[in-house]
């Protein structure tokens, strides 16, 4: 119905957009597949030696093991005090607004910013740097993503759902366990996959905040800059895989309720 | 004020969606210079037919012709008529006269002149002072008049509207509907109106085209569809008619007899040749207004039974009781009465003797 | 626990405690970090120490100093440029998503924004590796014949950091796109048709103007992305490709002067706000509730 060439032309500056995302992510796997000389890739060589000298990197073994620990306590804490902020502003006039332009400060701030105020801080408070600073640096840059997560859907949730509990008799904190925290369990399960997601990823932050022990993406860069290593390309093609079932998850564990809750 | 020659033509025009019909065989012929309503139940094709007009929706088969000539496959920005969408469809990026301009504008029509006819088209629809404001910035009756601006400034040969009024409460139906008809006598424009309200169609329209399941079950106007209805269903979807199941009996002259659960009853058949030619015995049913049934003082040649009040419903200016009549009581009849202060005058569990007039009473074939 | 449920005595103090975590836990983890990152914006240093006396004199050296403006407002060009190069491809990427029925929708939209999820860093260095000497991107250029050799054009300068920096950024910039253009009611384009509009009045005349809020958000968030990175410019811009990241960045490295780097941020943060308000503010649609 619509003139048929703007349509081959729009499919056609897709098809660009696809191959310029995807192209970054394709070279790399492919490559680890392959014997790397001098910088160059040895087509005629397919080999799956990169995956066994990554397997015996020890220093990335440890970054990722950094990673996953990080990852976790950010989750951990990210989700507490994100829920707790989202159940205490609820429904709070005073003073939300205020607090909540501040738990966004670090999602909109450009990461420098937010990394560079954290390492003087911790530097004025006597905080030497380590693991402990980078999960502060994570928790306070994911927390206005898990705190968004949790109150949308505690406004989705009708307040009669609370008042029903009280009003049959249940306290506070019954209220709290049996009625709102299996309703919120899905946000604050996809608000979590979310945390951990950003968390393993999260660089520029974590360069200026972590002391001797790195996480993996600042393990990374430190060996980009030094040069090619085969090993890297292998970790990609893993890290992918394992980003594309974390968001395959995600999708599962998000999308469904959502789109039931959304539909109002 | 209607003209006879045709503007436009379906002929046997059929619409599906994959293999969902939702429009068979449907032949009209709309007159320049009419207001035509298209009315029917949701689902039975009346927007789809403007849309298909509008070129809005490709045909399945057949033709749409303008003039005599097939405008089935003109795209729809070449076609002369314009559309007011169910909820106005304005541009919120647009002013008021943005809007109403924006048919003129795209045809290049120099800004002089289009500053003219906007003016001329707020004028009519008597919004002049709204010409800078912004969609969002007006009422429901305001942007349904900016969409009805915005459709006629092209100086279309046809104006379609698809159920505009439906966003509207009561009271600014009602004006809307007046304010409509008049527009359309001023510019002597045909408007073709899809509706599923009854008392709309009747209030506005000269002719009224009743469609059911995708087709056109009668085209008439709105009298002829009050009173002579041509089937069961548009007998049932005008109003609160009292339907009476029976069979066929004698003609006599323009009257003709049905026996039913009530006894029989004559009833009129002037200028329906097809109830005339009806066998004897097939079935068919009396139909009569609740207005047209009285408490009866059993004059000759009326047609009476008796019958028990089961309920009586106050309605306002009306009061409508309802009667079980006929062998066993199980006929259930609606019957209107004057309301007055004093209260009905029946009462409920009386026995009551009533009648209707032949001429007030007319036959369905079922 | 929020609820207004019957306060009893015993949960009275518990209750203090929430409220106190709940107010001193952003002020105390976000605001006081910032606030005594501005405080430091006002210091100095002095043999590698540092001197809390107050001073303007970081600001007067930003504005003064003949490299730190330039480099400041190069940045910000490049930045914007390459916020109209992801605007660009962004929005044809999103209006066809839109011209898609249903699952195919959101699956090819699935499909642009999953490389969002792929490690930042690896990224980089990846479209490094591309545009190289040695990268795809010369090899398919000699190969095409249209160099004659491979050349240096791509790596290691400001071409480099705007190449790369696209290239990461566009999904950032075919969400927001992709979300107005779907808000945009189809009778609206039904309606300019039947008004006599042809297909590219009606794009140009309904369906671009309503989608300018997203073309709006889409560019600031692209900008603010783009400026706020160190990361890129440090691995594909060499020694010419210098950024106003950098440079900050470099005043907690090598320079070592933090309370001028903390100036800097202030100048940065000034242009993120800018940029976040602009976005706002034509990211609104005018009133137009349908």
């Amino acid at each position: 119905m619509i003139a048929r060439p703007s349509t081959i032309f729009l499919a056609a500056v897709t098809a660009l957009v696809a191959v310029l995302l995807y192209s970054p992510l394709f070279v790399p796997i492919v490559s680890s597949f392959f014997t790397v000389a001098h910088g160059e890739v040895l087509w005629s060589s397919p080999t799956i030696a990169a995956y066994v000298s990554l397997a015996g990197n020890r220093e990335i073994l440890a970054a990722l093991r950094a990673t996953l620990v990080v990852g976790a306590c950010t989750v951990l804490l990210s989700v507490c005090s994100g829920t707790l902020l989202a159940l205490y502003y609820h429904g709070r006039r005073s003073g939300r607004g205020a607090l909540q332009f501040i738990i966004f400060l670090p999602f909109l701030m450009p990461p420098i910013i937010s990394g560079l105020a954290l390492l003087i801080f911790f530097r004025e408070v006597g905080l030497e740097r380590s693991l402990l600073t980078v999960v502060i640096g994570h928790t306070v840059f994911v927390l206005a993503i898990v705190y968004r997560t949790v109150l949308t859907r505690l406004q989705s949730l009708s307040r009669s759902l609370v008042e029903a509990s009280y009003d049959l008799g249940a306290t506070s904190w019954q209220t709290f366990w049996r009625v709102l925290l299996p309703n919120l369990s899905s946000a604050m399960a996809g608000g979590a996959i979310l945390a951990f997601a950003l968390s393993f990823d999260e660089t520029m932050i974590t360069i200026l905040v972590t002391g001797t022990q790195s996480t993996l993406p600042v393990r990374l860069w430190a060996m980009m800059r030094l040069g090619f290593s085969p090993d890297i390309n292998a970790l990609v093609a893993l890290i992918l895989i394992f980003t594309v079932l974390l968001c395959v998850l995600a999708a599962r564990v998000l999308i469904p309720k959502q789109a039931a809750t959304a539909a109002h | 004020m209607t003209e006879n020659s045709d503007l436009l033509t379906l002929r046997s025009v059929s619409k599906s969606y994959g293999a969902v019909p939702v429009l068979h065989d449907v032949n009209l012929e709309i007159r320049d210079g009419e207001f035509l309503t298209v009315l029917g139940p949701s689902g039975s094709g009346k927007t789809t037919v403007l849309r298909l007009i509008g070129g809005l929706e490709p045909l399945s088969s057949g033709e749409i012709r303008l003039d005599g000539q097939n405008i089935s496959r003109m795209p729809i920005n070449r076609r002369p008529f314009n559309t007011v969408f169910q909820d106005y469809a304005l541009f919120p990026h647009l002013t008021v006269a943005g809007n109403v301009g924006y048919g003129l504008s795209v045809r290049h029509v120099p800004r002089k002149e289009i500053a003219r006819r906007v003016a001329e088209a707020l004028e009519l629809v008597q919004l002049a002072s709204f010409a800078k404001r912004y969609p969002a910035q007006l009422s429901g009756g305001q942007r349904q008049r900016v969409a009805l601006a915005r459709a006629l400034i092209c100086r279309p040969r046809l104006i379609l509207l698809d159920e505009p009024l439906a966003a509207l409460d009561l009271e600014l139906r009602r004006q809307m509907q007046e304010f409509l008809k008049s527009i359309q006598r001023e510019i002597k424009t045909t408007f073709l109106f899809v509706t599923h309200d009854q008392e709309e169609a009747i209030g506005m329209s000269d002719r009224i085209c009743v469609m059911q399941a995708g087709r056109i079950r009668q085209l008439g106007t709105p009298h002829e569809l009050y009173y002579k209805p041509n089937c069961e269903f548009v007998a049932r979807f005008f109003g609160e008619n009292n339907l009476v199941p029976g069979k066929l009996g004698e003609v006599h002259g323009e009257l003709r007899s049905i026996d039913t659960a009530l006894g029989r009853l004559i009833c009129s058949i002037a200028g329906q040749p097809h109830l005339k030619n009806a066998p004897d015995g097939a079935g068919a049913f009396a139909m009569f207004r609740p207005e047209a049934l009285h408490v009866a003082d059993v004059p000759e040649g009326k047609n009476h039974f008796s019958g028990r009040v089961v309920d009586i419903a106050f309605a306002g200016s009306s009061t409508v009781a309802i009667i079980a009549a006929g062998d066993g009581r199980t006929t259930r009849l609606r019957m209107r009465l004057a309301s007055r202060f004093s209260g009905s005058a029946l009462t409920a569990s009386e026995t009551v003797a009533l009648s209707f007039a032949p001429r007030e009473a007319h036959l369905v074939l079922s | 626990m929020t609820g207004p449920g019957p306060a009893s005595t015993p949960t009275r103090w518990s209750q203090r405690l929430v409220t106190l975590l709940a107010f001193a836990t952003p002020v105390v983890f976000i605001l006081v970090p910032l606030a005594i990152f501005l405080g430091y914006s006002f210091f100095s240093v002095d043999h590698g120490e540092i001197n809390y006396t107050l001073t303007l004199a970081n600001y007067a050296r930003f504005l003064s100093d003949p490299i730190f403006l330039p480099v400041f407002w190069n940045t910000c060009v490049l930045c914007l440029s390459v916020a109209v190069i992801c605007v660009l491809l962004a929005y044809p990427a999103a209006y066809f998503l839109t011209t898609l029925k249903g699952r195919w929708r959101y699956m090819l939209l699935m499909l642009l924004m999953v490389p969002l999820l792929m490690s930042y860093v690896i990224k980089i260095y990846a479209i490094r590796s591309i545009l190289g000497l040695n990268g795809f991107l010369n090899k398919a250029l000699v190969g095409l014949g249209i160099l004659q050799e491979p050349s240096s054009l791509f790596v290691f300068n400001m071409n480099a950091i705007l190449l790369t920096l696209s290239l990461l950024l566009i999904p950032f910039a075919i969400l927001p796109i992709f979300l107005t253009l779907e808000r945009i009611p189809p009778i609206l384009r039904q309606a300019s048709d039947d008004l006599g509009a042809s297909a590219a009045q009606t794009f140009l005349r309904v369906t671009l103007p309503l989608s300018l809020p997203g073309v709006a958000s889409a560019a600031s968030f692209v900008f603010v992305l783009a400026i706020g990175d160190f990361l890129t410019p440090q691995m594909v811009g060499g020694v010419s490709g210098f950024t106003f990241g950098r440079v900050l960045y470099s005043q907690f490295g090598t320079a070592y002067n933090w309370p001028f780097g903390a100036a800097l941020s202030v100048a940065l943060a000034a242009v993120v706000v800018t940029a976040i308000l602009l976005g706002e503010r034509f990211g609104r649609n005018r009133g137009a509730s349908l």
